[in-house]
């Protein structure tokens, strides 16, 4: 029988990976965006078994909109990105130093 | 012979008992749609000369019929060679990437009343999200190539992929909305009546637009921009050689036949008989089985596919864009606008 | 230990694995592939959890979509990745403190005994004819109307922000403007002069 509290151990881990990844990849901006992806994965991974276990549909619901603005931010991310490589060359954190455009 | 196979199936313990009849199941999909492919091929060869006034492959086998098979044999010998460079893990997987989608979506179709291999609620969900898998195959192939002609056929298909699956989705939203369920024979059952009960009707440029996006989503003639064998030589496959090459042809035909039954499914009424409602020829062809109506059907697409690709010339990049993004998708949204009146106002006799 | 828990944690071991390699593997493009690996288990898990609807959208929208969008741009940016990597065994101790310290943290609130399997008793398998979809669209539509239309306007802010910052005009490309040429008059085109014929010397 799978508890509550497997799901949620796998989730926490899943959330601590993205947050190291997020520390030893801080120069690649490509990788902090994956790794903020993971971490909203974690969360909806939270979401959904406590929708299962509470027997609450209103969780999945929320898992839903996370998705959605998951997507968004992930679209609006990798454009600037884009804008960025095509002015500076490089997406390299450290490059990105000035506030000057 | 079913009873002889389930006296056999008796001496297997009861677990392995269903896993047996799901693999036999997934057999008889499968071997058929690979038959099929392969004489697909031939059907390609064949009308595309009809059609240019010549006679197409003629000479292994009486009329030709033997050429799909020497084809595959010759395939399967040639070598495979590795371009230097290339990530060699990911040049092997991509093909089967490629393919494993395209076997994987016959799983929720409806062949008959109720012969569907899984019938789950989600059905269309489930066909949209194996879809959009496909492009993985391509995008993966063509970085892996470690060439510049594979990597641009490769981008233009990964764009072209997503900008046209967006009114692929809308096309069947429609469809979910008149049928009232994401389950692939429930939406064949709520056609029933006769050939005007079809969804062609209502939904009319909803299934233009999906089949214009099926040809796009398979990279066929003229969207074929992914491959563009005059500009970028073969696009995403240039690399590929014997079977690995071989692989990807197959999930390029096998996915043109999936698009072709799916368009089937949803707008002509999948495995109706077309006689349906009509007084004296329904009786005359009831004996036909839904499996031949739903064969036929599939058929007209493909020879559309196959007549498409011998008139029209290959469209320029953006050209493609265009068309997807502002001519295909504001058609969809409006005429769901439309549907959704029709809908709620019940008109007949699809929504009453 | 039943099938089901069996599937459970093959999956979790593949996707805490993938989840590992998309934060340590040095090539930009294999980490999006791991990520739509940990993707594709997260789905698996997802439906162990009865969440059909919610697995399936996972793959559409996030395999089918995201990842091909962020694999493009990985792809199509030329990132030289040697110097992103530089900082990496510099940071790693940090990382794997903060992550260690996180785990610990999170450890001691999910082992403690509020989320025992008293107090959480798995809920009952729902009927073979209970449908996911239909369940979360009754809510979708009805309780959660405004925070749906809400999600609508926000995923239409995204169109129109990724299409402003990356649209250029680059001067010198060849297009056509049909307006333009429609509004063109002959006038503007030809211009008919008189020239007088001169006397030959």
């Amino acid at each position: 029988m799978i508890t509550l509290a497997d799901y949620l151990v796998l989730s926490a881990i899943l959330f601590c990976l993205s947050v190291a990844g997020i520390f030893i990849n801080r120069k690649n901006v490509l990788i902090l965006l994956m790794s903020i992806e993971l971490m909203l994965l974690a969360v909806n991974f939270n979401f959904i078994a406590f929708a299962r276990y509470l027997d609450d549909t209103a969780g999945e619901v929320f898992v839903f909109f996370v998705l959605t603005v998951a997507a968004a931010e992930a679209a609006i991310g990798l454009a600037i990105l884009v804008v960025l490589f095509r002015n500076r060359g490089t997406i390299n954190v450290t490059d990105l130093d000035t506030m000057k455009g | 012979m079913f009873e002889a196979f389930q006296n056999a199936l008796g001496v297997f313990p009861e677990s392995l008992q269903t896993f047996i009849v799901i693999a036999v199941k997934i057999v008889a999909i499968l071997v058929p749609l690979l038959l099929a492919v392969a004489y697909l091929t031939f059907a390609e060869r064949k009308i595309i000369g009809f059609i240019q006034v010549r006679i197409g492959p003629n000479r292994v086998g009486p009329n030709g019929w033997l050429q799909p098979i020497a084809d595959a044999v010759k395939l399967m010998f040639k070598e495979i060679i590795l371009p230097s460079g290339a990530n060699r893990f990911l040049f092997l997987t991509s093909p089967v990437l490629a393919i494993a989608p395209a076997m994987a979506a016959w799983a929720v179709i409806p062949f008959g009343d109720g012969m569907v291999l899984a019938d789950v609620d989600a059905g269309l969900l489930y066909l949209l999200a194996l879809t959009s898998l496909g492009v993985y195959g391509v995008i993966i192939a063509g970085w892996a190539s470690n060439s510049k002609y594979a990597f641009l056929g490769a981008m233009r298909s990964a764009a072209q992929m997503i900008s046209y699956e967006i009114a692929m989705g809308f096309a069947l939203v429609g469809v979910l909305m008149g049928a009232g369920s994401l389950n692939l024979n429930d939406i064949v059952q709520a056609q029933s009546g006769s050939f005007l009960h079809w969804y062609w009707l209502p939904m009319l440029p909803l299934f233009m637009v999906y089949f214009i996006s099926g040809v796009a989503e398979t990279n066929r003639a003229p969207f074929d921009l992914a491959e563009g064998e005059s500009e970028i030589v073969a696009g995403f496959h240039v690399e590929y050689s014997g079977m690995t090459f071989a692989v990807f042809f197959l999930a390029e035909y096998a996915n043109m036949i999936l698009i072709s039954a799916l368009t089937a499914t949803m707008f002509l009424g999948g495995w109706l008989s077309p006689f349906q409602g009509v007084p004296v020829l329904e009786q005359a062809f009831a004996f036909v089985p839904g499996l031949v109506w739903f064969g036929l059907k599939t058929s007209i697409f493909l020879f559309i596919y196959l007549w498409l690709r011998a008139t029209f010339p290959r469209y320029r990049y953006d050209q493609v864009m265009r068309l997807g993004w502002k001519v295909l998708i504001p058609v969809t949204i409006v005429w769901i606008f439309v549907l959704g009146a029709a809908i709620y106002g019940g008109l007949g006799p699809w929504f009453d | 230990m039943g099938f089901e828990k069996f599937l459970f944690y093959l999956f979790a071991a593949i996707l805490v694995f993938a989840a590992l390699r998309v934060i340590t593997v040095r090539n930009p493009v294999h980490a999006a592939l791991f990520l739509v690996l940990a993707f594709f288990n997260s789905a698996v898990l997802w439906l162990l959890l009865e969440a059909e609807f919610l697995a399936i959208v996972l793959v559409l929208v996030y395999v089918g979509a995201v990842m091909v969008l962020f694999l493009f741009v990985v792809m199509m940016l030329d990132v030289n990745v040697a110097p992103m990597r530089e900082g990496f065994i510099h940071y790693l101790p940090v990382g794997i403190v903060i992550g260690l310290i996180m785990v610990l943290e999170m450890g001691l609130v999910v082992g403690s005994d509020f989320f025992d399997a008293d107090h959480f008793a798995a809920v009952a398998a729902h009927p073979a004819d209970f449908s996911d979809t239909k369940e979360l669209g009754g809510l979708l539509y009805t309780q959660y109307v405004l925070p749906f239309e809400l999600a609508a306007v926000i995923l239409l802010v995204a169109i129109v922000a990724a299409i402003s910052l990356t649209l250029r005009r680059r001067p010198g490309t060849k297009h056509q403007a049909p307006a333009q040429q429609v509004l063109v008059r002959s006038q503007d085109r030809v211009r008919l002069v008189q020239v007088d014929s001169e006397e030959k010397q």
